[in-house]
């Protein structure tokens, strides 16, 4: 399994079909630096699965953004991870240290 | 005292910041509702139930002032109703935007992929049209945007995704909902409602309402109550699921949990078996699977769905002949028939025109004018184009030449 992250990543070159596939699928691409991010994700498990066969692995997953402090953080590292059902989607969670706030609805509101 | 109220109706967002989840589709929807200047004038909301496609529609309406139209499920929504009540609704700006408390009207359309049926015949056409011709927002909700029906209303519309809301915020709120109606709950109970709602906010709640407003008291035994919800999950999610199951319950459970069409999914399974196994042994193996999934297909007919399990077990063993070869692969999908199908659409029907004339000139059916009469025509023509037997036929010059050029009917 390969963790990227979502607002920089590199990937090999691709060849013109492939990159306008990524492109239509919601990747965008900074020529200045080599590298992609995500711009949408209503086509996500589709792009996903598309960079899964460019990095020839089994599995890609993006770094989640924790809703309330903004921190990166992988999947795997939160308690809820066997039991969740809705696994590396959406990008945005609460990291471990966030979940332990006992006010966390009340100031999850208050963020937003 | 005990209220009366379900608890999903008295903790409903008010405001925007109470909608759990979703921040990316909360941004856009309220960026595309402050837009002065929309793309396009119509936007559909879709995603599972309970992710709160509505509840963000009415707190953000409520937020910024607008006053809303709503036509839902249990509307009768014909190409009539529609126009009555949208027509006027969507083409006079409203009196009250002149008014400093409201923004104006806003159409809302919830669950717009229930539009179906003979009573509800005309309605998606009628939609279009709304959108086209409206002066004011136009929100749609839908649970499955990817049906045939839609299509054409996808195109018109700015699509915004919705995804079940993450556990941790689950638990944060049903932990909230527990201190405000004075429920003593075990954490471990709130995690395996937050579980079993599989991100559906609205029926953890009601779970919770169901387990603890009587007695005020939550343990985790009184979970055991709960029944697992049956999710339905689309075409993709189904292939992606059925191809990288790693045994052949995992992948009957994904197809007995699938909304797909029964032929679709039986096209599809075997579109994709090429791409799923190199060895070409795994995939007459699956072939040969497919097929026996088809034998079934044909014997359920219209009624003998009690054999609809052998349907499933024979396309899940088709998947899985050697889950652990799986790698992950594009999907071929729509159907290549399907797309066939739709690509000679055109070619069909020229052919359709050719067969009507000279059926009607011999007085044969157009079928037997395919099949009888059209290879000789086309070897005529082929011949001399501008000859008696054409202009007998009252066949025009286009489709002399669609006929001559054609390689095959």
């Amino acid at each position: 399994m390969v963790c990227l992250n979502k607002k920089s990543f590199k990937l090999p070159f691709v060849g013109k079909d492939t990159f306008l596939l990524l492109m239509r699928l919601g990747l965008d691409y900074n020529k200045g630096q080599g590298s992609y991010c995500i711009k949408n994700c209503n086509n996500i498990e589709k792009l996903l699965d598309t960079i899964a066969n460019i990095l020839n692995t089994e599995k890609v997953t993006f770094l989640q953004s924790c809703v309330m402090c903004g921190k990166d953080f992988p999947c795997t590292d939160c308690r809820y991870y066997d039991l969740c059902a809705t696994k590396d989607l959406p990008f945005r969670c609460v990291c471990p240290q966030c979940l332990r706030n006992e006010r966390l609805y009340e100031e999850h509101v208050e963020r937003n | 005292m005990k209220d009366n109220f379900l608890w999903v109706e008295k903790y409903r967002p008010k405001k925007i910041a109470e909608v759990l989840g979703n921040e990316d589709a909360k941004a856009a929807f309220v960026d595309w509702l402050k837009s002065k200047r929309r793309r396009k004038k119509a936007v559909l909301l879709y995603g599972p139930p309970g992710v709160g496609k509505t509840a963000l529609v009415n707190a953000a309406s409520n937020e910024f002032g607008f006053t809303i139209i709503e036509m839902n499920a249990s509307d009768t929504r014909t190409e009539k109703t529609i126009m009555k009540i949208a027509g006027p609704a969507t083409s006079f700006v409203a009196l009250d935007k002149f008014s400093t408390e409201t923004k104006g009207s806003l159409l809302f359309l919830d669950e717009v992929d229930g539009v179906f049926g003979k009573e509800d015949r005309g309605g998606i056409g009628a939609i279009i049209r709304t959108v086209e011709e409206s002066l004011i927002p136009v929100v749609m909700a839908a649970n499955d945007p990817d049906l045939q029906k839609l299509r054409p209303l996808k195109k018109v519309c700015e699509l915004i995704r919705f995804r079940q809301v993450r556990l941790p915020l689950l638990i944060a709120m049903l932990k909230r909902i527990c201190s405000m109606e004075h429920v003593e709950a075990e954490f471990e109970a709130l995690e395996r409602i937050a579980q079993n709602s599989g991100g559906d906010v609205r029926s953890a709640i009601n779970d919770l309402q169901s387990l603890a407003e009587e007695e005020r008291v939550l343990r985790l035994q009184d979970t055991t109550r709960l029944t697992p919800r049956n999710r339905n999950i689309g075409m993709f999610e189904t292939l992606k699921g059925v191809f990288s199951a790693r045994s052949l319950g995992e992948a009957a459970t994904m197809l007995n949990r699938s909304n797909a069409d029964h032929d679709d999914l039986l096209l599809s399974i075997s579109d994709n078996l090429p791409l799923r196994y190199e060895d070409p042994v795994d995939l007459s193996v699956a072939y040969d699977l497919v097929s026996r999934a088809d034998v079934f297909r044909g014997r359920i007919g219209a009624e003998n769905w009690h054999l609809l399990r052998y349907f499933y077990n024979f396309l899940a063993e088709a998947a899985t002949v050697c889950p652990q070869s799986y790698r992950p692969f594009e999907f071929i999908f729509p159907p290549i028939r399907i797309i066939t199908l739709f690509w000679t659409k055109s070619k069909r029907m020229a052919v359709d025109g050719i067969c009507a004339k000279i059926g009607a000139r011999c007085h044969v059916s157009r079928r037997t004018a395919k099949q009888e009469f059209l290879p000789f025509v086309k070897i005529v023509l082929e011949k001399e184009k501008s000859n008696a037997i054409a202009s007998w036929l009252r066949l025009n010059t286009e489709e002399i030449d669609y006929l001559t050029k054609m390689n095959k009917f």
